[in-house]
């Protein structure tokens, strides 16, 4: 479960104040396939930024499970993410020197995983996102679709609580973004991961079981499809 | 891991990491050059004066020094080369007598030191026979006392081989006493301004004319240099009353060279060191800046600071790791060739002369410095990536995720 509630996040440089988020209050719960969506400049990223602990709020408390996360010091915020929260990014954000298994292997090596455990799990992850026969390639090596599936995998690596995504399909063409959203959403059906999305791409919202509207900094609707 | 990726890291721009890396490789041989070059010439410097006129010791009566009376000879000569003669320690002895004359020729004259010499003993402890253009080292003569002069002595009197010259000096009394010698050698060593103040004569013969017995000094010459100070000691408490110096003191400038020698390749460790840090600091921060939304990446997913930081540093290490042993494999070879081979510097002969070296120059590069090189090269990668390592772990990574 992870509750938000009264964040704001002002950014002031001491020349201009804005105001990126105004008292959100959201609840998501274990097992959603969440949307949050919204034009550029809404705040929708900054509120997942928030949620994944990679920006604090300037008011409000964001509790995750038992954890409030607000409270956390920065080090201790490394070790949560680590342990608790996947991430997906715009733009895959692989680590371009590693294979695709040791991408997906990298965050169980920082978890301290036994070699056997990181094999184990590696090759189901990798074939559970339909890259089993490119274990061994690296990211410059394989297409745009190919590369963010391989985050997806490296991003439930780790065995988190969710997985934050933000814009996954946003660099990817209409195949990819239909095949990503298949495995993710096989993953939500079959595990109950829970997925929560930052996007303005139609295909996810349309996929999405619950969309969160955000305009303003504001949360204009939440509705559950 | 962290390891892996950091080795991995620095091949991602192959043709930086190599400019960089053979940037660091040839600051280290260029350093080090400079340092078995200087060290070739101090040692050559050093090893031309012991071989030619210093010796590794010299024996001398303390009024002698003090006051320069030719009577003032080595009043324990006699024991003293009986116990030099016994030591195995010793290779060669030379005993010496030294009188201030003016020479003359028909062409010219000049201020000199006669040296009186037995050539056999003199050849044990320098080299100046082999430095004798007609191979006559004071053996062959006939009816004239035999003197060796040098080169420029020569051009200075208009005298060659053959040449009967006067040397005026007084005796043990302080008569006045003129020497008629015939020229029947000429020398040249490395050293001109020895070689300018220098004739050597037979003992025997100036012992005749000066009516000394005995000689003023006692040159001596071990078989390991290491041991000069050592049996100086030995010498000094066995003949208290004798005035006993060793290389470095009878040529203070000399070992002065060794020490400045010393400082000037401390100050080269530094220079070179400095040149390898600012070729770090600039090449991390530039791999750091580069890479700043996939290390906010690698904080964002988990990847605490420490490991970031590890992962920046050991970058660092590998970049050292492959630049210093090339650097200071290259030198070592390098050193090697031209210590055996030698470097030809025969274009500044002559002013390489005048400060006492000859033209070939053999490099030298003591051990120990290979062995400072790397300890400094791995100190000096890790101390010099800490501040790009620090600007990594400044990152704030939601905002390298959202503008990189």
């Amino acid at each position: 479960m992870i509750k938000v509630t009264h964040v704001t996040k002002t950014y002031d440089d001491g020349k201009v104040r804005v105001e990126a988020l105004r008292g959100i209050n959201v609840e998501i719960k274990n097992g959603e396939f969440t949307a949050i969506v919204g034009p550029s400049g809404s705040g929708k990223t900054t509120l997942l930024n928030i949620i994944g602990g990679l920006d604090t709020p300037t008011e409000g408390n964001v509790i995750i499970g038992e954890t409030n996360i607000a409270l956390l010091s920065e080090n201790q915020l490394i070790d949560f993410r680590l342990n608790h929260i996947g991430f997906v990014f715009q733009s895959y954000n692989l680590i371009p020197v590693l294979t695709a298994k040791e991408n997906v292997e990298f965050l169980m090596l920082l978890q301290n995983k036994s070699e056997a455990e990181r094999d184990e799990r590696t090759t189901k992850l990798l074939k559970a996102v339909g890259l089993e026969d490119q274990i061994n390639k690296k990211p410059n090596e394989m297409s745009g679709g190919q590369q963010q599936r391989v985050a997806v995998a490296r991003a439930l690596a780790s065995k988190p609580d969710f997985i934050l995504a933000d814009e996954p399909t946003a660099n990817l063409d209409s195949a990819s973004t239909a095949n990503l959203l298949d495995i993710m959403y096989r993953l939500n059906q079959e595990e109950n991961m829970t997925f929560v999305f930052s996007t303005h791409d139609q295909r996810v919202i349309d996929r999405a079981k619950r969309v969160i509207t955000v305009e303003d900094g504001k949360i204009l609707s939440d509705i559950y499809t | 891991m962290i390891v892996k990726i950091a080795f991995k890291n620095i091949w991602r721009n192959k043709l930086r990491s190599w400019v960089v890396i053979i940037a660091i490789a040839l600051g280290i041989f260029g350093g080090l050059a400079v340092i078995s070059t200087a060290t070739g010439l101090s040692k050559m410097r050093q090893n031309n004066a012991i071989r030619t006129y210093v010796s590794h010791l010299q024996l001398h009566d303390s009024a002698y020094l003090k006051y320069g009376r030719l009577d003032d000879t080595i009043n324990q000569q006699a024991d003293i080369i009986t116990y030099l003669e016994k030591s195995k320690k010793v290779k060669g002895i030379s005993p010496r007598l030294k009188v201030e004359s003016f020479i003359q020729s028909a062409g010219g004259t000049s201020g000199v030191i006669l040296n009186g010499i037995d050539p056999e003993k003199e050849r044990q402890v320098t080299d100046l026979a082999e430095q004798c253009i007609a191979g006559n080292f004071l053996e062959r003569y006939k009816q004239k006392p035999p003197i060796i002069i040098s080169q420029k002595l020569a051009t200075k009197l208009n005298a060659r081989v053959k040449t009967t010259i006067q040397c005026s000096f007084t005796n043990n009394i302080g008569v006045p006493i003129t020497g008629i010698f015939k020229v029947v050698d000429i020398f040249s060593t490395s050293n001109s301004m020895y070689d300018e103040l220098n004739a050597f004569v037979r003992l025997e013969d100036l012992q005749n004319l000066t009516s000394i017995q005995g000689s003023h000094e006692i040159a001596v010459v071990l078989h390991e240099e290491k041991e000069v100070e050592q049996f100086r000691e030995e010498l000094i408490s066995k003949f208290p009353n004798q005035h006993i110096a060793s290389w470095r003191g009878i040529a203070p400038d000399l070992g002065y060279a060794d020490k400045m020698m010393d400082l000037v390749m401390t100050l080269f460790l530094i220079i070179i060191m400095l040149a390898l840090a600012f070729g770090i600091v600039n090449t991390m921060l530039m791999a750091v800046l580069e890479r700043k939304k996939e290390l906010g990446m690698l904080i964002s997913v988990g990847m605490n600071k420490r490991k970031v930081f590890w992962m920046i540093i050991w970058e660092s290490i590998f970049l050292a790791l492959i630049a210093g042993p090339l650097g200071i494999f290259s030198t070592y070879l390098a050193v090697n060739f031209f210590g055996r081979v030698g470097i030809d510097l025969s274009f500044a002969a002559q002013g390489l002369r005048s400060i006492g070296l000859e033209s070939t120059l053999f490099p030298i590069l003591d051990n120990k410095y290979y062995v400072i090189i790397s300890i400094l090269v791995i100190i000096t990668a890790i101390l010099s990536c800490i501040y790009p390592a620090l600007k990594a772990l400044k990152l704030n990574p939601a905002e390298t995720l959202r503008t990189a």
